[in-house]
């Protein structure tokens, strides 16, 4: 970094041209930076060939006019973090190769507008964190090649319609972090480059039908904290939609068909909403979709169609009234992972036969009554197996025998008198709390690997109590005897943890032989 | 560089803690959290850093890394504002050559 040269006032007939000005840090290649320096005014004497300059985070109130004659191949200049409340008109006059400008964190109450007019290479103004309540009609007149701009976190209470509307190159804005409660139809008409809109945190309650009209290549909306009561029809008007988010709003219905138009989807963030109603169709043909998720449509009875949605890899519907699971799920989802079908009111269980990747299944909190053959059939990636909180009786013997990758299995607070074991080889966590039928022993050798196991009863844990190899050979023969002197004694594994414990009696070491 | 003097807490700073800098930055600045050893060090800017875009929300902003590949400033998380030298931008993504049916423009654009 060079040191700062003698500092001769911009502009003023120097003898030998500047090449910085002590208030700040140049470098070889013409950028500038004079950040977090107390200054009140722009630094003077910096090389005409400065193309990066860094006056951010600095005490700095307004612009006087021509303040950046002598720097007229500054591609990039940061003002943010000052107090500029006044950019006159003539400021920025001579930026013909300002490419990128950022005023944010400043005290600006409107679009300093005529100070932008000549900035013909604009590509990136950032306007975020001001005052701004308007947004004069002839704001981005002259930025012909305006890309992206930052309108967030100010005080517009509607969206600035007749500025945006000759803006046809613009690809990103963000209007989020203000006070619009309303989107009228065409608000955006000509925006045909647009690809990304931010218009969370604001206060829309309503939206026009045709509102987001023109806006034929958007990829990403971002809806989410607001006030909506209607779910958003007008995004049926964005065929190249992919991430669509309007979490955290006021919207009870998905209607039917609700994202037909909208086919590129890949993420829907719909969470925090009352959500009472979901059309059966409204997820359909949506093949990019990778995750879904649904909770507390509580008014809800049908499982949704997902036809088509052919790469959902997790499904989370819970809290609803739906009673059944399509028998042929698991014929469009074959990339399923993960799904989370707690808190409903299901009954009955199709096979997740054709579910082949699935590594994880809740379905925890609801009426299922059994567990048949082949409802867990050809599952070898299943690692996760949540039934809790059911009132399943019966669970087929080869219910299990293909989970050879099962580490963790939940059956706890069912109706079950016995468990299968068969095919659980990998096992590691079980739980049968609550199971107050479940009056036998536990097979313990047909769990080798279990290391957390939660039973009805203390005495089912004297099955599991962790033998210590250490014990001295005589421990051991009387052990043995305990278990009727077999000579190749199956070896208890170390179960690490076992509830609840038989307790301060012991009752393993005195009733041992009664039960085993 | 592991500094044994609890690091001072940049202008901006709400709530500086002796350990990991700036907790809490004063409103509309963003936080970006600086690794220094095993230790996290809180710093409140106007503009992110290279390589980072700040996302605003109501209760805080924050510097987050920009990850979208051949990508040297972000707009958003999936949109780009600058590629890499040598690079073109399309709908903010940045490709060795424009995406079929599309051509270069004046400013390394498809």
């Amino acid at each position: 970094l060079c040191v700062g040269g003698q500092a001769a006032a911009a502009g003023e007939g120097q003898s030998t041209p500047a090449t910085c000005s002590p208030l700040c840090r140049c470098d070889e290649d013409g950028g500038a930076d004079c950040s977090g320096r107390g200054l009140t005014s722009v630094p003077t004497g910096l090389s005409a060939f400065t193309y990066y300059l860094d006056i951010s985070m600095n005490n700095i109130t307004e612009l006087p006019a021509n303040v950046f004659r002598n720097l007229p191949y500054l591609e990039e200049l940061r003002l943010a973090g000052n107090d500029l409340a006044f950019i006159h008109p003539e400021a920025l006059s001579g930026l013909h190769q300002l490419k990128v400008l950022m005023l944010q964190n400043n005290q600006l109450k409107t679009v300093p507008s005529a100070a932008l007019k000549n900035l013909n290479a604009l590509q990136s103004l950032r306007l975020d964190a001001n005052h701004i309540t308007s947004v004069p009609e002839d704001s981005f007149e002259g930025l012909q090649q305006l890309r992206h701009l930052w309108l967030d976190d100010n005080s517009l209470t509607e969206v600035p319609i007749s500025p945006l509307q000759h803006q046809s190159n613009l690809q990103a804005l963000t209007l989020a972090l203000n006070r619009i409660t309303h989107i009228p139809d065409n608000a955006f008409a000509n925006l045909s480059s647009l690809v990304v809109l931010h218009l969370h945190n604001n206060r829309i309650q309503e939206i026009g039908k045709n509102c987001f009209n023109g806006l034929d290549n958007l990829e990403t909306l971002d809806l989410n904290f607001n006030n909506l009561k209607i779910f958003p029809e007008a995004i049926q008007m964005l065929p190249k939609l992919k991430e669509l988010g309007f979490h955290s709003n006021n919207i009870a219905s998905i209607p039917e068909g609700a994202f037909c138009r909208n086919s590129l989807l890949r993420t829907i963030h719909l969470f925090d909403n009352p959500l009472s109603f979901v059309g059966t169709t409204a997820f359909q043909n949506l093949s990019d979709l990778h995750s879904l998720m649904l909770r507390g449509a509580s008014m809800m009875q049908d499982f949704p169609s997902l036809t088509g949605t052919i790469n959902l890899e997790s499904l989370t519907l819970t809290g609803t009234k739906i009673r059944s699971i399509p028998a042929d799920l698991c014929e469009d989802l074959t990339v399923l992972r993960t799904v989370d079908l707690s808190y409903n009111d299901i009954e009955d269980l199709p096979s997740f036969q054709g579910c082949v990747r699935l590594q994880d299944i809740n379905l925890q909190h609801n009426q299922i009554k059994q567990i048949d053959r082949g409802t867990f059939q050809g599952m070898t990636s299943l690692r996760v197996l949540d039934l809790s909180r059911n009132q399943i009786k019966f669970i087929h013997r080869d219910a299990f025998l293909s989970l050879s990758a099962l580490t963790n299995l939940d059956l706890s607070l069912n109706s079950l008198a016995s468990v299968p074991t068969a095919g659980l080889s990998a096992l590691n966590q079980l739980k049968l709390t609550g199971n107050m039928e479940l009056r036998n022993g536990l097979m313990s050798k047909t769990l080798p690997k279990l290391r957390s196991i939660t039973v009805p009863y203390a005495y089912q844990c004297c099955a599991f109590v962790a033998y210590d190899s250490a014990v001295n050979p005589a421990e051991d023969d009387e052990r043995r005897n305990a278990f009727g002197g077999e000579e190749d004694m199956e070896r208890i594994p170390m179960v690490m943890h076992c509830s609840p414990l038989p307790g301060a009696f012991k009752p393993c070491e005195h009733l041992l032989g009664s039960w085993m | 560089i592991s500094t044994e003097v609890p690091p001072s807490c940049s202008n901006g700073c709400e709530h500086c803690s002796e350990y990991n800098g700036c907790l809490k930055c004063r409103p509309r600045l963003f936080i970006l959290l600086e690794r220094n050893d095993i230790r996290q060090i809180g710093i409140c800017l106007a503009a992110c850093p290279v390589g980072y875009y700040g996302i605003r929300n109501r209760d805080m902003n924050k510097c987050t890394q920009c990850k979208i590949e051949n990508c040297e400033a972000c707009f958003s998380r999936n949109f780009c504002t600058k590629c890499k030298e040598g690079l073109y931008s399309h709908r903010g993504r940045c490709f060795s050559s424009c995406p079929e049916g599309f051509t270069v423009n004046g400013t390394m654009e498809c």
